[in-house]
């Protein structure tokens, strides 16, 4: 060997991995060329640095390829061992191993949790926008009684629906919607709705005032809100106490005095309420 | 030599001197924040003038100056913007709108109104109008001839107003003082407190409504007092105006009316069968009606007399006792009486509606 040893050469010939014919070629070389002979005392003394520094690193036990195949002999054989049991067992280690985390199975979680919220979100408005009441086309639509009464008789040949007003004492007839599919009391056959003389028109003007409120598609502000929800609570249960009054004693001038009063008290309010958030400006 | 030096450098001085206090050009720089703006121009004594913020401490002032002077702390702009029909600028401006911004920019057509977050103190002559408007802040008005406030959730603070007062808020209090004329007062959860407000004209009337907030009057002498509430606590108090009318309604909160010993009026009540009428006065009742009910009335029961309690020992009964039997009487949730008397030689005309409350009369 003539030419100079290379570096890859060097390092193969300090680690042992040289064939015998180039080991002793090597090692002829290393004896007459002073370059090479450097060369090699240098590398000689990189690696003894290297190992002298990383020692503590190399001491450290590292599982090693046969390692690797006792365990997975070992843990075939378990399985094999434990396909005899139940099938129950079968069952319950199959799920273990379904939320046995590792990283894929963790990413894939992850990714199958996001997809199913995002199902949920999607149903959720989907089946709220079918279930909503198209308020600007129903509320409290209350039909036009055949005569001059203020009685409204629902009954089962006719398709109407009788929905309670959580915030109003008289229950509000509302028409249909071929468009939505409002939740509804059930309607019993021959079902009568009595709304008391003169009621019509508070409720009338109330669900107008309601609808002009809900239009209103900017929030409303906390502090107007809960003030608003106090106030309407209060009117409501007047309302409520007012129309009992005047629906025991309908011979009682009175009470129906009581009940309108009332009424224009929540018609007072919504009027208020809906001046505030209609007015973004000046008022006057 | 020495003089040419002298007058050289003297002149030389005097160039400087001049140099520096003399701006080249007029300096316009940005309000610093915080730092008050102030604008005023000449304006009719009968002023109307409108402001409006949308949140921000408003204060307007009467004073005996045809002028109009506005400060703001807060505010980037001021601009007076005169909006009445005359366009000449040698007359003054009977109206004007202060259009109070936030930032710098030029001010235009599109500018969005009411959005300032600012205080603003307003000074303007005695007989002007006032309209401010505010959603958040507190508003506080005093010497001009008509007021008309509003705010959200800011109470309101009227003083010394001689023709005209409305105001309304629905979570705020309002509060009037030493004012006169035609007054409208709204709130819907806010306290409406009046004190010593009397009317200008034959015609001038004085409304209060609240929802759930307590009115409180104390020495109003319009000829016609109506106060509406529906579980708010209605209190007059002071001497009535001769010849006066007054109306109170309310759904479940009590009406009290402390008049002086001498007090002439005549009560028209209508009241709940179970609650009381309370009077430290002499009453001469006209007669009691209860309202016809569909079920059976009770007795009738003269007006104030206390209902019979049962105590001491319950009477002995009589034959064997077999066992409890249920009795089923009908139940009738409310029954309405109406009271009509006379206090005096009735001169003044006291009208109550309560549902559910209690009315009382009492002595000063």
């Amino acid at each position: 060997m003539t030419r100079c040893l290379d570096e890859g050469t060097l390092q193969s010939y300090f680690d042992g991995e040289l064939s015998p014919h180039l080991m002793g070629s090597a090692t002829a070389h290393l004896a007459a060329c002073v370059t090479c002979a450097a060369a090699a005392r240098e590398l000689a003394e990189e690696t003894a640095l290297l190992t002298s520094a990383l020692t503590a690193e190399f001491e450290v036990s590292v599982p090693t390829q046969a390692l690797r195949e006792r365990i997975d002999a070992a843990v075939l054989g378990e399985r094999v061992a434990n396909a005899g049991r139940s099938e129950k067992a079968g069952l319950f280690a199959s799920v273990s191993s379904i939320f046995s985390f590792n990283s894929q199975r963790t990413l894939g979680y992850a990714s199958l949790a996001v997809v199913l919220a995002f199902g949920t979100i999607i149903g959720i408005v989907k089946y709220r926008q079918s279930g909503t009441i198209n308020t600007t086309d129903n509320v409290a639509v209350v039909p036009s009684a055949p005569s001059n009464s203020d009685k409204v008789g629902v009954t089962a040949d006719q398709p109407q629906s009788v929905v309670a007003d959580s915030r109003s004492a008289a229950p509000v007839v509302k028409a249909p919607s071929r468009t939505s599919t409002p939740r509804v009391i059930p309607v019993k056959t021959n079902h009568t709705v009595k709304l008391l003389p003169g009621e019509r028109s508070y409720l009338q003007a109330i669900a107008r005032l309601d609808t002009t409120i809900k239009e209103n598609k900017t929030a409303m502000r906390p502090s107007l809100q809960v003030e608003y929800e106090r106030n309407l609570a209060v009117v409501d249960r007047a309302i409520a106490a007012t129309r009992n009054a005047a629906k025991s004693n309908p011979n009682d001038p009175d009470a129906a005095d009581f009940m309108f009063a009332a009424y224009q008290s929540k018609v007072d309010l919504l009027n208020t309420i809906a001046d505030a958030r209609l007015s973004g400006g000046r008022g006057h | 030599m020495t003089m040419k030096l002298f007058v050289v450098s003297a002149v030389a001085g005097l160039i400087f001197s001049l140099a520096g206090s003399t701006p080249a050009k007029p300096v316009k720089t940005d309000p610093v924040p915080g730092e008050k703006i102030e604008r005023s121009v000449a304006v009719s004594p009968q002023l109307t003038v409108t402001l409006c913020v949308a949140s921000g401490q408003l204060t307007v002032r009467g004073w005996d100056k045809n002028e109009l002077r506005v400060r703001s702390a807060g505010a980037g702009h001021i601009e007076l913007r005169r909006i009445d029909k005359t366009k000449d600028p040698s007359v003054p401006a009977s109206r004007i709108d202060v259009m109070v911004l936030e930032s710098t920019a030029k001010v235009t057509r599109a500018v969005i109104d009411c959005q300032a977050l600012a205080d603003v103190e307003m000074e303007v002559p005695a007989g002007a109008t006032v309209q401010v408007q505010t959603r958040d802040g507190d508003i506080s008005i005093s010497g001009v001839s008509a007021a008309y406030a509003g705010s959200q959730n800011g109470n309101i603070e009227i003083a010394r107003v001689v023709k005209v007062v409305e105001a309304g808020s629905i979570g705020g209090s309002i509060t009037l003082r030493d004012s006169s004329g035609r007054v409208i007062l709204s709130s819907a959860g806010g306290i409406v407190e009046v004190v010593n407000v009397k009317a200008s004209n034959p015609d001038d009337t004085f409304e209060v409504g609240t929802v759930s907030g307590d009115i409180q009057l104390q020495h109003v002498s319009n000829p016609k007092v109506m106060a509406k509430t529906v579980n708010g606590t209605v209190t007059m108090t002071g001497p009535l105006a001769r010849a006066g009318h007054y109306t109170f309604t309310n759904m479940t909160g009590d009406v009290i009316l402390a008049l002086p010993h001498d007090a002439s009026f005549q009560l028209n009540a209508k009241v709940s069968e179970k609650r009381d009428i309370v009077s430290d006065f002499q009453l001469k009742y006209f007669g009691e009606m209860p309202a016809p009910a569909t079920f059976p009335a009770p007795p009738a029961k003269p007006a104030g007399t206390p209902k019979p309690v049962a105590k001491g020992h319950p009477p002995q009964k009589t034959g064997p006792i077999i066992a409890p039997v249920p009795v089923e009487r009908p139940i009738n949730p409310y029954v309405s009486r109406r009271v009509t008397a006379v206090c005096g030689s009735g001169d003044a005309t006291i009208s109550v509606a309560s549902f559910g409350g209690t009315v009382r009369l009492k002595k000063l």
